[in-house]
């Protein structure tokens, strides 16, 4: 008994010395507040003039906006799938990290839809979406699953969460009143009942199974934005399951980026550990598999066949103005880190960092890849226009936008992981006192 | 040396022909041609109208010498070279046509012809119009009646004279009216008993009732007649709205019903399972 | 001056010689018949709000409520009834003089870069010929571009029109990438001379005044069409390529030369064909094809 009372104040201390606001954390946070400040400056430009402001032309009218978005919609995807699919099978492991995951879920699902409004060209009429919304349209549907995406998520992080809260309002001292008060709000009266834990564990398991369905809907919709469409190159059936690959290979590369942050700066080597990464490892290398896989299928049957539209993007793609950057992204962002993954030494925690960041960049211009070269194959030749219309290149505005996308990204992780702690502690202890009886 | 030669000889060719073009010959007899009614404003704004559909695009803003760079040079028609011809000339031309100046004869009636000279010479200040010599003329004066024979698919027109008696060589012309323009149904003559007949196509779709509107211009001398008149002479035919029914590319209100359901259906099952997480939770209360 | 003087009073004498007469046309003779039927009894010409005049056709009892202003919203929406409008193009006949394209930027305040109509110098895949193709909105029959637009900005009309409402468009720009035409075109910034226009009612018809961070596209002259006239482009085009009417009267009229013709066997006779017909957007636009003349 003594044991696990000791072993429970350890975990408790350790898990629980992060949720304040030191010094390091208030630098970062205003460094990330000045970077959001500079890079609003740019938006406000781009409300001012236009979205001539961006690189963007009446050819390819979607550009790195879209691209970061589909980016964005993918990367959290697999947040919320760790924990559930992986929870509900029974896989322990995950446990320590499923936070980790929900939090970076969380984070991007909401930045994402913010990015759709900095492309729309009439933000200021955002409502017409729910006055005369059209259910036949893809955005329409998109925009319902990213709200719902991000309302199931954020209960899903939340549900478990309570206990702990209820445990920092008890015990956290030093911080603000509001957040205090705040606690006490969300712990919605909790009182480590037996009846409680099954009440939560219930609805957890309730979101669990919810979200399954509706993460794959998210980025399915997504990739329909494209497939719906009659242009050569996005006109594909198995869009859907290949994006949705494609955000699985993304979303493990962010996860284990994250788990590799929040381990080194929070201190919290003894409660993930290599283990950990090794596992994480493994996944990717199975969903790189599997995404590899649909890579091949998406760009060997079009290119063997070398249907007329078709023709032109794909060999543009394949040896002509994209190709150095289609091969890096092949090559360099999934086919090397795939086999490298393989080894056991390259899913220590350190190599793993470098991969999944490596991964991670892959899959942004992978994205790039799926978005803008299509449309610079139109059916119809592009004539008459400026010079500037034939290529498509982001302007500064465009980029500084796009940073501020990550910019908010890392600041709402960063206070998430700051007011809550970043490993389920009462779930930690369940799994110690199972252990020692 | 040989082939030098030819080269110049081939240009010499070409510039004389180009000479011949500039010059533009009028028979003399349509040189003297003049419009048998009187200019007037309502004849130039219909003339107007012409010019600015068919005319302008290469002739440009009169007054503006904006015409379009071509060879031979279309010219401003307030120009001098266009107010020093005659009226028949100028009729002749139009009528006619040469190299990139369309025929337009096939086109416009003479009379829409003559509105077009109207308009040219309201540019000029200067301008008396010639009056015809009417005198002695005998105008001859007719009326225009319409039936159509469903055995044999045709329009007949008959003319009937001032003395209640048929008139024959009258020159007809029918018409069916369309939205933009009238679809000519072909040109006739009348026989001894006055009588004209144009094919109609049984194909062509009329409206509801099977009806087409059918417009007859009659001209004989200086004489002429125009009637027009709805009759039926075709299969009724019944036109869909371009919108009817649902589709994925109707409006939001005419959107497909299945779709709608499984929208909605969808929609609101996941949002009522996350309200009742959300109330459920309210239930954490009574254990504390 | 003097002249011009005589010269009226010389026309009055010569109407009052002739007299004047009722628009009978039964028995006329020439002088009256002519003076007569210039003028259509059938229209009303109506001031409308932003200023123009327009004819409308009393006989439709087209009544319009000229205080309210959103009229010219609600009827750009509802389009004529009955209609079902075409367009054909003649491209043995274009010469690329760009004389549509010109008018059609200048009626709907379009900058150089931004086209409804744009004239495609093509080749001929099998001889290497080229030729020049004017390639407009298809006013598609099943409209990719109207099945994603998520707020109803661009629809369909009765007649078969495809529209966009710049005041409802959100600027998404999803139907310029379902547009297999490359049809459609951005306003990215202010557009053309919107000082000028930016107190006039928007005309949905002609799209005009342009707005910043909307979508644009041919309208097939909706506004002209209305008025019984052809399109911008087809009236400018000195070489007679454009044929446009309505396919229910199975009649087209050329814009050059106005000669009207039967649609079908316009179509049968010289081999026609439309854009991509593979993709199933049932274009409401015809190609004649360019004769060779190798
Ligand atoms: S051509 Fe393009 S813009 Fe026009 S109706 Fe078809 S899809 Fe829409
Ligand atoms: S850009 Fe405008 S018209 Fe086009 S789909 Fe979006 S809202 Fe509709």
């Amino acid at each position: 008994m003594e044991n696990i009372n000791e072993k429970f104040a350890t975990i408790e201390k350790d898990l629980l010395a992060p949720v304040k606001w030191g010094k390091k954390s208030i630098i970062w946070m205003g460094f990330l507040m000045v970077t959001l400040v500079v890079c609003m400056f740019f938006y406000y430009q781009q409300i001012r003039n236009g979205l001539g402001v961006t690189g963007l032309n009446d050819f390819v009218s979607w550009g790195i906006y879209i691209s970061n978005f589909v980016f964005f919609v993918a990367a959290s995807l697999i947040g919320m799938l760790i924990s559930s699919v992986l929870g509900l099978a029974g896989s322990k492991w995950i446990m320590p990290i499923s936070r980790i995951a929900e939090i970076i879920a969380v984070s991007f699902a909401m930045v994402a839809g913010l990015i759709i409004i900095s492309d729309m060209g009439r933000p200021d009429r955002l409502h017409h979406v729910f006055l005369h919304g059209r259910i036949q349209s893809p955005i329409i549907w998109d925009i319902a699953i990213v709200l719902t995406y991000v309302a199931v998520s954020v209960l899903l992080l939340y549900v478990p969460l309570i206990p702990d809260i209820a445990l920092l309002s008890k015990k956290q001292n030093g911080l603000p009143r509001i957040q205090k008060w705040m606690y006490k709000i969300l712990s919605l009266g909790w009182a480590n009942h037996p009846n409680q834990y099954k009440l939560i564990k219930k609805y957890f398991k309730l979101l669990a199974v919810l979200i399954i369905p509706i993460a794959l809907a998210i980025h399915t919709v997504t990739s329909w934005l494209f497939a719906m469409t009659l242009r050569a190159g996005w006109d594909s059936p198995i869009f859907g399951p290949y994006f949705v690959s494609g955000a699985f290979v993304a979303g493990c590369a962010a996860v284990t980026i994250g788990m590799y942050f929040f381990r080194t700066s929070y201190n919290l080597k003894s409660y993930i550990t290599d283990y950990h990464f090794d596992k994480m490892g493994k996944l990717l290398v199975l969903v790189a598999l599997v995404y590899v896989y649909f890579n091949i299928n998406e760009i060997i049957v079009p290119a063997y066949k070398l249907k007329g539209g078709e023709a032109e993007h794909l060999k543009s793609m394949l040896f002509g103005h994209d190709a150095l950057m289609f091969w890096l992204v092949q090559i360099g962002g999934l086919v090397l880190p795939f086999i490298l993954l393989l080894f056991k030494k390259m899913r220590k925690p350190l190599p793993s960092l470098i991969i999944s960041s490596v991964i991670l960049l892959g899959a942004w211009f992978k994205r790039y890849l799926i978005v803008v070269p299509v449309q610079q194959h139109p059916y119809y030749p592009i004539q008459n226009v400026p010079d500037s219309f034939m290529h498509y290149t982001p302007t500064i505005a465009e980029i500084a936008i796009t940073v501020a996308s990550f910019v908010l990204f890392l600041i709402i992780a960063t206070v998430l992981s700051k007011i809550f702690p970043i490993i389920p502690i009462w779930e930690l202890k369940e799994e110690v006192k199972e252990q020692i009886q | 040396m040989n082939k030098k030669f030819y080269i110049l000889f081939t240009l010499v060719c070409l510039s004389f022909s180009l000479i011949a073009q500039e010059s533009w010959e009028v028979i003399a007899e349509e040189n003297d041609n003049l419009s048998i009614i009187m200019f007037d404003e309502e004849l130039e704004l219909s003339g107007q109208i012409i010019y600015d559909n068919s005319c302008k695009s290469c002739h440009g803003n009169p007054e503006k010498a904006d015409f379009s760079k071509m060879l031979p040079e279309p010219g401003d028609i307030a120009s001098e070279s266009f107010q020093n011809q005659t009226d028949g000339s100028l009729h002749y031309k139009i009528r006619i046509g040469r190299g990139a100046m369309p025929k337009f004869e096939d086109a416009l009636d003479s009379e829409e012809v003559w509105n077009l000279v109207a308009y040219i010479r309201s540019f000029n200040k200067n301008y008396i119009q010639k009056k015809p010599n009417l005198e002695g003329i005998v105008i001859p004066k007719f009326s225009l009646a319409l039936s159509f024979d469903e055995n044999i698919d045709k329009l007949v027109v008959k003319t009937i004279g001032d003395d209640n008696n048929p008139m024959s060589e009258v020159e007809l012309k029918a018409y069916i009216k369309g939205s933009f323009g009238n679809y000519l149904l072909g040109k006739t003559l009348t026989n001894e008993m006055g009588i004209g007949y144009f094919n109609v196509d049984a194909k062509m779709p009329g409206d509801a009732e099977g009806k087409l509107e059918v417009i007859v211009k009659a001209r004989k001398g200086y004489g002429s007649a125009k009637t027009m008149q709805k009759m039926i002479m075709v299969q009724p035919s019944t036109f869909e709205s371009a919108i009817k029914g649902r589709h994925l590319w109707s409006t939001a209100k005419q959107a497909p019903i299945w779709l709608k359901v499984t929208f909605f259906f969808t929609i609101i099952s996941i949002w009522l399972m996350i309200l009742y997480v959300v109330f459920g939770l309210k239930k954490l209360k009574k254990y504390s | 001056m003097g002249n011009k003087e005589k010269g009226k009073q010389s026309r009055r004498k010569f109407l009052q010689n002739i007299g004047v007469a009722g628009v009978g046309a039964i028995s006329a003779p020439a002088i009256l018949f002519t003076a007569c039927s210039s003028s259509s009894d059938k229209k009303t010409k109506v001031l409308t709000p932003d200023n123009k005049l327009i004819e409308i056709d009393s006989e439709n009892g087209l009544a319009i409520d000229t205080t309210d202003k959103s009229y010219l919203n609600k009827i750009g929406r509802e389009g004529i009834p009955g209609k079902k409008f075409v367009m054909v193009i003649d491209l043995g006949k274009c010469r690329n003089e760009r004389k549509c394209m010109k008018a059609c930027q200048s009626e709907h305040q379009l900058k150089p870069e931004q086209h409804h109509l744009n004239v495609l110098e093509m080749e001929n895949p099998s001889s290497g010929q080229t030729y020049f193709m004017p390639k407009l909105c298809q006013h598609c029959d099943n409209p990719p571009c109207v099945t994603v637009c998520p707020v109803d900005a661009t629809f369909k009309r009765q007649d078969g029109i495809v529209l966009v409402d710049n005041e409802r468009c959100i600027g998404c720009r999803f139907c310029i990438a379902a547009c297999p035409y490359s049809a459609r075109t951005f306003n990215w910034t202010e557009p053309r001379d919107s000082e000028e226009y930016k107190d006039i009612t928007y005309n949905m018809e002609l799209n005009v005044p342009q707005k910043k961070g909307t979508v644009t596209k041919c309208a097939f002259s909706a506004d002209r069409i209305r008025e019984g006239k052809l399109p911008y482009c087809n009236s400018a085009c000195p070489n007679g390529v454009y044929y446009f009417g309505d396919a229910n009267e199975d009649l087209v009229t050329n814009g050059t030369t106005k000669e009207t013709v039967r649609l079908s066997k316009l179509l049968k006779q010289n081999s026609a064909y439309t854009l991509m017909p593979e993709l199933g957007t049932q274009p409401s636009v015809y190609y004649l094809p360019a004769r060779e003349n190798s």
